[in-house]
């Protein structure tokens, strides 16, 4: 019983093994597979190169097509409007003397320098251009230049005068005699009489007595009209003045009005009387006030107040705008200026501003966009990466490739132009490079195409030495003999037999090479003498971030483009892994 | 003798390949290296000629330089009359096909990245040896005559054994119908059994193809297998020439009977007197003068070391360059 079951396993065991056709057939091999399949296979197969072409895929999504997605421009920049404190205006206590010249007379700046010096120096005429002026001191600060025209030759010894007139017009009578005499006793150089306005001048032992025209007023105070644009003209002017400085009189006539005057510290206002009251004309005091913005018209009443403000010393004050609300100004004393400041509504630069809907990574110190110059720095950098190796590997191939293949001297001079390319320190050439484009003020468009040139020019002679070092060695397998023995052309064992063993390693080492040439460029971008701002790039975007502030404070500049050199690099470095092992036949994972 | 020149598909005529050594970048020439230094020798259609030697002792070189792989220095190379090394570039590129070569190592002569088919299809398509609508049914034969199989068509060189590389690499050569292989050492990399399969497989292909063999090696059990006639090499000069069964039964040269008493006799009962050669091989940069063997040699005489011994012919067709043997002198030149 138990020897038939066994009998009767042993037999279907049997047909079970026989059934399986274990033939090394045709039909049982597995279907063979192109190279280029079996690359792709064994590259599918290797995890971190899967991993490092995801990541490739997707900077090249995000420079690429995020470019085009983004709402923003690459250099836009933006903006808000915000309150900020402002200087409004500016007020200056003057020290210095201010003239004003009566309408039709000749009087200069450099009259007034030679007014100056010959008010310093205690005189009382002065010359210039040939004509000789008189300066009749008002008050202490107030004086007025006039032109004298001699009338009378006055004798005049231990009180006996005698007056001998140079011209008529003039009645000297025992009036006018008195006072003549009472200005010379006085010392006096200049005197009224009458209405009149007359001078008193030395010449030798005799006295010059003379009319007068006034020429200009010269007063350290400042008159302002109701508004600063007008002209209050210099007979308001001197008006105005001499009925301030006279201790009696705060009123006086000009040109038919009449005008008050109302003192108070330094700040005197002054009205014009009209039919039913009084409005304010000009203000006096010895400030000058100043909007800072050209297009800010002060009105007289902010003036009297700024000015009341200061002489009492304060340093707020309100006033109310047009649409009546009150505005506090702050008044902020440097010697003998003030400041005056308000909050005032400007369009500010949005600068580092914190990550937000709007700006995902926020915006960077010229408040562009950091996303978005994200973008297009990768743009920036993934080309120059590609067209630097491709520049390189053409280099590299042709010039590797002559030394290989035609050794001898070909290959001596070559090798000899690597050796001394090798012994050239690469970052301080392009750094020299870099600064030599910033002195010739180069284009910054035109610069990365420069830079492309010149990383590609820099880096050939590795590739080129790798590939004449595989020609070299190539040359000397025997499959190259056996196909020099088989007769085929020389340009099919170049290209059939050379290259295709070569293109491997040019592969790999490209690939690795990207990761070295985004490196660099970034490294040359955050020295700022890659690309150069307005051009993203992801270096640059990082040299925007230069101080340990900004460092701790503004992560969101730096982190996200240092992250993507890093993610790059490491996925080119990745891939090229994988490139290689799924290039080299022997792997048989 | 003229019919016997009409046989010979190849004739090396006073051989020379010298190898200059300079040192340094720009110094002149300082000395030779003499690998190949005026050897003669004829092959009769269909036959094998054996060349054994040491290592180092320039068979290789002699192999290489017969089908001009690398250039001669001095001498001729006939090939059914044509001094191959005066051919200009396209017409050795047309009579390449008819001379191949197998190579010793099976791993590196064969391009690892290509299909084994196109390895052995290249250079027929190349050079248009057959038709394009033939050219699948071709390859397959020759593949199966080889001892492949068709489906290794589309497979890589790596996924061989070291035998059916070598199948390959005599697959690629008889694949342009040639009509002289120079075997250059063709078993020595591989096993006993894998041996004796390649060599069976060169002897049919012979066969079959009437095919030339120059084979190069230094194992003489396999020399004396295949061979129809053996050279003795010795330091770039070959030292006794004759069939395989004069050579091996009478070995003249010291130096042959030296190398034939060390050929292993699979039965431990038999006691042999070996020859044991002292020193090593000497320089072929500064050859010793007079007879090149004369420094190892146990009946070194005076004239051995200042008269280089001529080619004489002792019996028919058994030439040796040995002071032995000075009667019946007649210079191979004259021969030929």
């Amino acid at each position: 019983m138990d020897k038939d079951k066994m009998d009767k396993d042993r037999e279907n065991r049997i047909t079970e093994y026989t059934d399986i056709d274990n033939g090394l057939s045709d039909v049982q091999r597995v279907k063979v597979l192109s190279p280029g399949m079996l690359v792709v296979r064994r590259f599918l197969r290797n995890r971190l190169a899967i991993i490092g072409f995801i990541i490739i895929l997707f900077m090249f999504l995000f420079s690429f097509i995020g470019g085009l997605i983004t709402p923003y421009d690459e250099t836009e920049v933006f903006r808000y409007i915000g309150s900020m404190s402002k200087e409004y205006v500016s007020v200056t206590i003057n020290e210095e003397f201010r003239f004003t010249v009566a309408e039709g007379m000749a009087y200069d700046n450099a009259t007034h320098a030679r007014f100056i010096l010959a008010k310093n120096q205690g005189e009382s005429v002065f010359t210039h251009g040939g004509e000789a002026f008189h300066i009749i001191q008002e008050a202490e600060d107030f004086f007025r230049v006039v032109l004298s025209y001699p009338k009378a030759r006055i004798t005049y010894i231990r009180g006996i005068m005698g007056v001998t007139p140079l011209e008529d017009g003039l009645s000297y009578d025992e009036e006018f005699q008195n006072a003549i005499r009472q200005a010379i006793d006085g010392g006096q150089t200049s005197f009224i009489f009458g209405d009149e306005q007359y001078t008193l001048s030395r010449d030798g032992r005799d006295y010059v007595l003379g009319t007068t025209q006034d020429v200009a007023i010269e007063s350290l105070l400042i008159t302002d009209g109701v508004s600063s644009n007008k002209d209050l003209g210099f007979g308001f002017k001197l008006e105005s003045e001499k009925a301030l400085r006279a201790d009696d009189s705060t009123s006086f006539v000009f040109e038919g009005n009449t005008y008050q005057i109302e003192e108070e510290e330094n700040v005197a206002s002054v009205y014009r009387l009209t039919g039913s009251g009084r409005e304010q004309f000009a203000l006096i005091s010895p400030m000058a006030v100043q909007a800072v913005s050209r297009d800010v018209v002060l009105t007289i009443e902010f003036k009297t107040a700024l000015e009341k403000a200061i002489a009492d010393g304060e340093t707020k004050f309100t006033y109310p705008d047009d649409a009546g609300n009150e505005i506090v100004y702050d008044i902020n004393r440097i010697n003998n200026v003030y400041t005056v400041k308000t909050e005032t509504n400007t369009h500010l630069i949005s600068m580092h501003e914190q990550p937000s809907s709007q700006h995902w990574l926020g915006t960077d110190k010229h408040g562009m966009d950091v996303l978005t110059r994200l973008m297009y720095g990768g743009r920036i950098s993934l080309m120059i990466g590609f067209i630097v190796v491709l520049l390189e590997t053409a280099l590299g191939i042709i010039m590797g490739g002559l030394a290989g293949y035609f050794g001898k001297w070909v290959d001596m001079l070559i090798m000899r132009i690597v050796d001394v390319f090798f012994c050239i320190p690469f970052l301080p050439i392009l750094i020299i490079l870099g600064s030599v484009m910033d002195k010739l003020d180069v284009d910054p468009q035109l610069r990365i195409y420069y830079l492309m040139l010149i990383l590609g020019i820099m880096s050939w002679p590795g590739i080129a030495r790798m590939v004449r070092g595989q020609i070299l060695s190539l040359r000397e397998q025997e499959f190259m003999l056996a196909a020099e023995a088989t007769g085929l052309s020389i340009s099919r064992r170049i290209f059939k037999h050379l290259i295709p063993n070569v293109i491997p390693q040019l592969i790999v080492l490209a690939t690795l090479g990207l990761g070295g040439v985004i490196l660099y460029e970034s490294t040359l971008s955050f020295l700022g003498l890659g690309v150069k701002f307005p051009f993203a790039s992801w270096g640059n975007i990082i040299s925007g971030v230069s101080t340990a502030y900004e460092m701790t404070n503004f992560w969101f500049v730096w982190i996200p483009a240092g992250l993507l050199i890093l993610l790059t690099v490491l996925g080119f470095n990745f891939v090229g892994d994988g490139l290689r092992d799924a290039f080299d036949p022997k792997m048989k994972r | 003798m003229s019919a016997i020149k009409d046989d010979n598909i190849i004739e090396v005529r006073n051989l020379k390949k010298y190898y200059p050594v300079s040192s340094g970048l720009f110094a002149k020439v300082k000395y030779y290296v003499k690998a190949v230094d005026d050897i003669s020798f004829n092959i009769k259609r269909g036959t094998t000629m054996g060349l054994v030697g040491e290592s180092g002792c320039g068979k290789t070189t002699v192999g290489k330089t017969m089908i001009r792989l690398t250039d001669k220095t001095d001498g001729q190379i006939l090939f059914n009359g044509i001094d191959i090394h005066t051919l200009n570039r396209k017409d050795l590129r047309a009579i390449r096909p008819k001379i191949q070569i197998i190579f010793q190592d099976p791993y590196s002569s064969l391009s690892p990245r290509m299909p084994v088919g196109e390895i052995i299809g290249e250079a027929v398509r190349d050079n248009n040896l057959v038709p394009k609508e033939d050219f699948d049914d071709y390859i397959s034969k020759v593949m199966l005559d080889c001892g492949l199989q068709v489906y290794h068509k589309d497979r890589y060189p790596h996924e061989f054994s070291g035998g059916q590389r070598q199948r390959i690499c005599i697959a690629r050569s008889i694949a342009l119908n040639p009509d002289f292989i120079v075997c250059d050492e063709p078993v020595s990399a591989l096993d006993v059994s894998i041996q004796a399969q390649i060599l069976n497989l060169l002897m049919e292909l012979q066969n079959k193809y009437s095919l030339t063999y120059l084979f190069i090696s230094h194992d003489l059990s396999v020399v004396e297998h295949i061979s129809d006639t053996v050279g003795v090499m010795y330091l770039g000069s070959i030292v006794e020439y004759s069939d395989k069964k004069t050579i091996f039964g009478n070995p003249l040269h010291p130096y042959t009977q030296a190398l034939f008493s060390a050929i292993p006799v699979p039965d431990p009962d038999i006691k042999r007197d070996r020859i044991i050669l002292e020193g090593n091989m000497p320089s072929p940069a500064n050859p010793p003068s007079g007879c090149k063997f004369h420094t190892r040699c146990r009946h070194c005489m005076e004239i051995c070391k200042h008269q280089d011994p001529q080619m004489v012919e002792i019996e028919s067709g058994h030439l040796v360059a040995c002071h032995l043997y000075p009667t019946k002198i007649r210079f191979i030149g004259d021969r030929l």
